[in-house]
């Protein structure tokens, strides 16, 4: 379904642009001072459309590279679930790229490391999802295209009992939620 | 019988049942009854009883073998090696026969079969000092649930002697996982007759039983979502009860079974919520933006014991059962959690983080008599037996996780779970 949700978005954007085109055209044909003032506002809508059409005809393929190489792990502090300073020129880049591309919805996966009762770190792993979503909406980002959820200390990604492992445990992860 | 203790309390409502021309028959007690052990003394003698193998069908040896498991289970009792017994079932009581040996109380049983697969057993039990019939009981059952029909002697047993309701009958679901899935597992609360009984979900929490032993209540992320379902073993039927779309975690059910408690996302931070299992009516109750998770109710069903991170760690809080009137209960330790009151209110029981390692505390519900019980590996995630004497756990003191039982004081810990499960997350039957 998702799916089906995201192709219709790409086509609704293709066919939305190729009708800016044609409405250019003949506008173009008017000449004149007025005209040629119309021509270039008219010529930054279609240029901005093209972008977006480029952005928007971005492969499955070309979006989850992309996203593999920005959409990076926020990791957290041992029982906290503020974003840590270091971790915000991250979000950044990642509240940047979503503003560019705004077909793209995420899912931020809240995690914890394996210490400590199941339950809290699920309430934990929430509130890491929801604080990192509340730091991309800060930064412009649509809220109905962030959705969270937790997986508490359920899913680790790395196995052993050490604080480097416990570290890289504690993180929010992004996935791709179309 | 000298060695034991005349307890003041405890039998006056009981009955005692006894076989009369076929019928059985129950009288009322006197009003004065004696109590063999007074569990309740601090300074505790255990008591030596002979359970003698059952005479009649192969079983008799069985069923006297899970008797005495049962009461050995309680730490109340002390037990002879059965070879040094001079006298077997078929024969007479005779007290004489016990005295030298020690032996203050003597279990003497017959098990016979019928044609249908009936088992009809026929249990006594005699104090020897005062050579006098402490029980005389018949039962019926079908020949393959000798388990439960022994728990069940078991149980009208401690009762005669202790005057208290026993746990034999009771039952410890918990969570089991095989590969990565999670499943949710029943057994006997001696850790006898496990097996899986929910393997939906990619994981399944903790579940949390209905007060009549009925339903269990549990969270489970089912296609990508949250969701708390119950389970009814009447109908052997699951239904989804509750789903916000946040991360929503069933706790526990009030003693009176009107509520279910639980923590939810949906508006924000994780707080604590109550639905009504009749009308299925959601209250909030808690309206903080900090995590508040993990409630159990008290007995009375006026307060409710949670965990709450408002001072930056997760620490044990009280508030009424409107949501009011918060008031911190832990101060010892830095990371508190997974909190379960006791059924009869005297005593919450959870797991604290101490020198980086979990273990079970109990600690009375005015925040004194703080007792730690475990020291040995991680241990997590306790709750009582439905007498309170009994605590079960999780632990990962043998290398793998497994669910464990130890006494109120600690005592006698030990695993009940299968080797060949990781278990965790145990919830006690009522």
């Amino acid at each position: 379904m998702k799916h089906i949700v995201l192709m219709l978005m790409l086509l609704a954007l293709v066919v939305s642009g190729c009708a800016t085109t044609d409405v250019a055209v003949p506008d173009d044909k008017k000449g004149k001072d007025a005209g040629m003032k119309e021509r270039n506002a008219k010529d930054d809508v279609i240029k901005i459309d093209r972008d977006k059409i480029r952005e928007g005809a971005l492969s499955e393929e070309q979006i989850r590279s992309q996203m593999a190489s920005l959409f990076k792990d926020i990791h957290f502090d041992y029982n906290r679930h503020d974003v840590p300073e270091n971790e915000t020129a991250n979000l950044r880049k990642i509240a940047e790229w979503l503003l560019k591309n705004s077909n793209v919805s995420v899912l931020i996966e809240g995690h914890c490391d394996e210490r400590g009762s199941n339950e809290y770190n699920l309430a934990l792993g929430d509130e890491r999802a929801q604080s990192t979503k509340s730091y991309l909406v800060s930064l412009g980002v649509p809220a109905s295209r962030l959705e969270t959820i937790s997986f508490g200390k359920e899913k680790q990604a790395c196995m052993e009992h050490t604080e480097e492992c416990w570290l890289k445990n504690r993180r929010a992860h992004f996935v791709s939620s179309k | 019988m000298k060695r034991g203790l005349l307890g003041k309390t405890g039998l006056a409502a009981a009955t005692i049942c006894f076989l009369l021309a076929g019928a059985l028959l129950c009288l009322p007690e006197s009003a004065v009854a004696r109590v063999y052990i007074d569990i309740n003394s601090p300074g505790l003698k255990r008591l030596p009883i002979a359970v003698v193998d059952f005479a009649g069908i192969a079983e008799g040896t069985a069923l006297a073998d899970i008797i005495r498991s049962d009461l050995d289970f309680t730490g109340l009792f002390v037990f002879i090696n059965k070879n040094a017994f001079i006298e077997d079932a078929t024969a007479p009581f005779n007290p004489d026969n016990w005295k030298p040996l020690g032996i203050d109380a003597v279990v003497k049983g017959t098990a016979e079969a019928e044609a249908d697969g009936t088992l009809n057993v026929v249990v006594s039990a005699y104090d020897v000092v005062e050579s006098s019939n402490i029980l005389k009981k018949k039962y019926s059952s079908r020949r393959d649930l000798i388990r439960p029909l022994a728990h069940k002697i078991a149980d009208d047993l401690y009762e005669a002697l202790t005057g208290q309701k026993s746990c034999f009958g009771s039952r410890i679901v918990f969570i089991g996982q095989d590969g990565d899935r999670k499943s949710i597992y029943l057994m006997d609360y001696d850790g006898q007759r496990a097996k899986k009984i929910v393997s939906k979900g990619d994981v399944t929490m903790k579940p949390h039983w209905s007060p009549d032993g009925k339903k269990l209540f549990y969270s489970s992320l089912r296609n990508g979502r949250w969701g708390i379902y119950e389970l009814d073993f009447d109908t052997v039927s699951e239904e989804k009860l509750f789903s916000s779309g946040a991360t929503d975690l069933a706790g526990d059910v009030t003693q009176d079974g009107s509520y279910l408690l639980f923590s939810s996302s949906s508006k924000g931070s994780p707080n604590i919520y109550r639905l009504h299992l009749g009308t299925n009516v959601v209250t909030r109750l808690t309206h903080s933006d900090n995590i508040d998770v993990s409630p159990s109710a008290s007995p009375d069903g006026k307060s409710i014991v949670y965990v709450a991170d408002r001072s930056t760690v997760p620490q044990l809080y009280i508030m009424s059962i409107d949501g009011m009137d918060s008031r911190r209960l832990t101060f010892e330790g830095n990371y508190n959690t997974t909190p379960e009151w006791s059924r009869s209110g005297d005593l919450i029981v959870y797991s604290g983080r101490e020198g980086g390692r979990f273990q079970v505390y109990t600690i009375k519900p005015d925040g004194t008599e703080l007792k730690q019980l475990t020291d040995t590996g991680n241990n997590e995630e306790p709750s009582f037996s439905p007498d309170g004497r009994l605590i079960t756990f999780t632990s990962d003191r043998d290398g793998v996780k497994g669910v464990y039982v130890m006494t109120v004081n600690g005592d006698g810990q030990k695993r009940i779970s299968p080797r060949n499960i990781r278990a965790f997350g145990p919830s006690w039957s009522h």
